[in-house]
């Protein structure tokens, strides 16, 4: 079809040699005036960061984003009010949802990109304040950052910054009930501006714990052999009980670690001792351990059963004790 | 030897008779040669690692054990070993010694007794014996317990514990590792924190500010 175009545009003015080329110019200068290249490059660089399953599907979502961005932006500029009424205003939950949609596309394990997404999200959930600037763009991570924080007021509102927890936990699959213990140790009051560390490990911890429930959930599908119903205390204990041994020896001395100046120019040494620990730990878990902490628990261990719920809370515990309470 | 040894290892219990100068007949003149026995407590035999004692004007010494088995018999382990250079002079005469098992004649094992033939010919010296004498067993060497220990708890895979009606070790082990190394992510992360300064106020602590209370 397209070739049928040139050709025909390419023979109706015989007299022209410069037909084609003109056409072509034409469009080039379209597309350039459009910014469609830009468009498509910042699309297809997100897609390769995300690498998601559903790449037209992705798309089609990261096309919608912009455009959301580019209508109420431009009717929002002028309306300096509508901020100021009411804890939430509209604007503060379409930066929300935007956010969080920055910060769905990678996974954690991704390290880099997870913190370009942190880097994005957290510019926008910034820019939701009393002095936002108007020729705001959210695409910037490379080292706007500090420049935003800087300019708007020191961070992110404290209230916003529970709220996208509280998302990111309940989109990770995480009932309310389980994460709770959890954002008490993370939330900020909503006087509180939240610099860009303190974001970035609380998303981040979310993030992690969500995966975490998620491999306690199937955890416990395998210790229960589901056809026989919920599973034997003894073995639920007995296996969270290793998972607790291999992290206190991997946390282990750290008491005796002593900070002094001694040790300080034992880098290696030190290095070592960690590896020691680490391996020490993870042996506690391996599957011979595991076999014979499972048939002694079975013989000796307390009765009664352990439903899923339980279990949950269990395994939760063991990771949320380990969370650094914020403040 | 390895220094580890030395540490763990205790001196036999051992009694010491009072040494037994030797003479010809009747004559009373000291003869130079002096029976020391060391012995164990009964039934208990021992595999000597090491002798040591401090000299006090021996100028040579003789070892002979008594070994368990039949037959139980006498064996030379030491001849005439010399602690002092020259008899007559101070030279090695207050001396620390110390005779290895690798120094005797034979394997000192199965021991039930030590009999020190000491032997001074100068007449300068007139009495001669050996003191604090100990005898050092010998010990297998322990393997070193620190790494190996679970290391190689990690190499009995084949030992099945029973696992009638439990669920797969090898799958309920590689969720709980990867719980583990969600949560070491986790505190990893904790590390590198920064504080939010909630409990910071601006000043408070000014010395300035102190001074006009």
């Amino acid at each position: 079809m397209a070739d049928k175009e040139k050709r025909r545009s390419g023979a109706a003015p015989p007299g022209m040699p410069d037909g084609k080329a003109t056409k072509s110019d034409c469009d080039r200068e379209f597309l350039s005036q459009a910014g469609v290249g830009e468009l498509l490059r910042g699309a297809i660089l997100k897609m390769v960061e995300a690498r998601s399953d559903d790449p037209i599907g992705f798309l089609a979502d990261h096309f919608c984003n912009l455009a959301s961005v580019t209508e109420p932006g431009t009717a929002g500029c002028g309306d300096a009010d509508q901020m100021n009424n009411g804890p939430q205003s509209a604007q503060e939950q379409q930066h929300l949802n935007r956010a969080l949609w920055h910060l769905r596309l990678a996974h954690h394990s991704q390290r880099s990109a997870f913190s370009n997404n942190v880097c994005v999200a957290y510019d926008l959930l910034n820019s939701t304040g009393p002095r936002r600037r108007a020729a705001e763009v959210p695409e910037c991570p490379e080292g706007s950052c500090n420049d935003s924080q800087t300019e708007v007021g020191g961070g992110v509102r404290g209230g916003l910054y529970t709220q996208t927890l509280q998302c990111l936990c309940s989109e990770g699959g995480v009932p309310a009930s389980t994460s709770a213990p959890l954002l008490r140790r993370l939330h900020c009051q909503d006087h509180e501006a939240v610099p860009y560390d303190v974001f970035r490990h609380g998303v981040l911890t979310c993030a992690v714990f969500s995966d975490y429930i998620r491999q306690a959930q199937r955890l416990y599908a395998e210790v229960c052999c589901p056809d026989e119903g919920p599973a034997s205390r003894a073995l639920g204990m007995a296996v969270l009980g290793t998972l607790r041994e291999a992290l206190e020896t991997s946390q282990g001395s750290e008491a005796n670690c002593c900070v002094n100046a001694n040790t300080k120019s034992n880098s290696c040494l030190e290095a070592n001792v960690k590896a020691k620990r680490y391996l020490e730990a993870s042996a506690k878990i391996s599957p011979y351990k595991l076999g014979q902490a499972m048939a002694t628990a079975q013989t000796r261990g307390p009765g009664g059963d352990m439903d899923a719920k339980e279990f949950e809370n269990a395994a939760a515990e063991l990771f949320i004790t380990r969370v650094k309470v914020l403040s | 030897m390895s220094s580890s040894s030395s540490d763990v290892l205790l001196p036999v219990d051992s009694s010491i008779k009072p040494p037994v100068f030797l003479h010809l007949g009747d004559t009373e003149p000291l003869s130079g040669v002096c029976v020391l026995d060391v012995t164990l407590p009964f039934g208990k035999t021992v595999n000597v690692e090491e002798i040591s004692f401090k000299n006090h004007y021996t100028a040579s010494v003789s070892m002979r054990l008594l070994r368990t088995g039949p037959p139980s018999q006498w064996v030379t382990a030491v001849r005439d070993l010399p602690l002092m250079e020259n008899p007559h002079t101070e030279g090695g005469s207050q001396d620390y010694c110390c005779i290895h098992r690798t120094q005797m004649q034979v394997d000192p094992d199965h021991v039930i007794s030590v009999r020190l033939i000491l032997k001074q010919p100068s007449s300068t010296w007139r009495s001669f014996s050996l003191d604090d004498i100990r005898i050092l067993p010998h010990k297998q060497q322990d393997p070193e317990k620190e790494v190996s220990d679970w290391l190689s708890d990690l190499t009995l895979a084949d030992q099945h514990t029973d696992l009638e009606g439990l669920p797969p070790p090898q799958s309920v082990s590689s969720s709980l590792q990867q719980m583990f190394a969600l949560t070491e992510v986790m505190m990893q992360s904790n590390e590198t924190t920064a504080s939010i300064g909630r409990f910071h106020v601006d000043g408070c602590y000014d010395i300035n500010l102190l001074s006009l209370l």
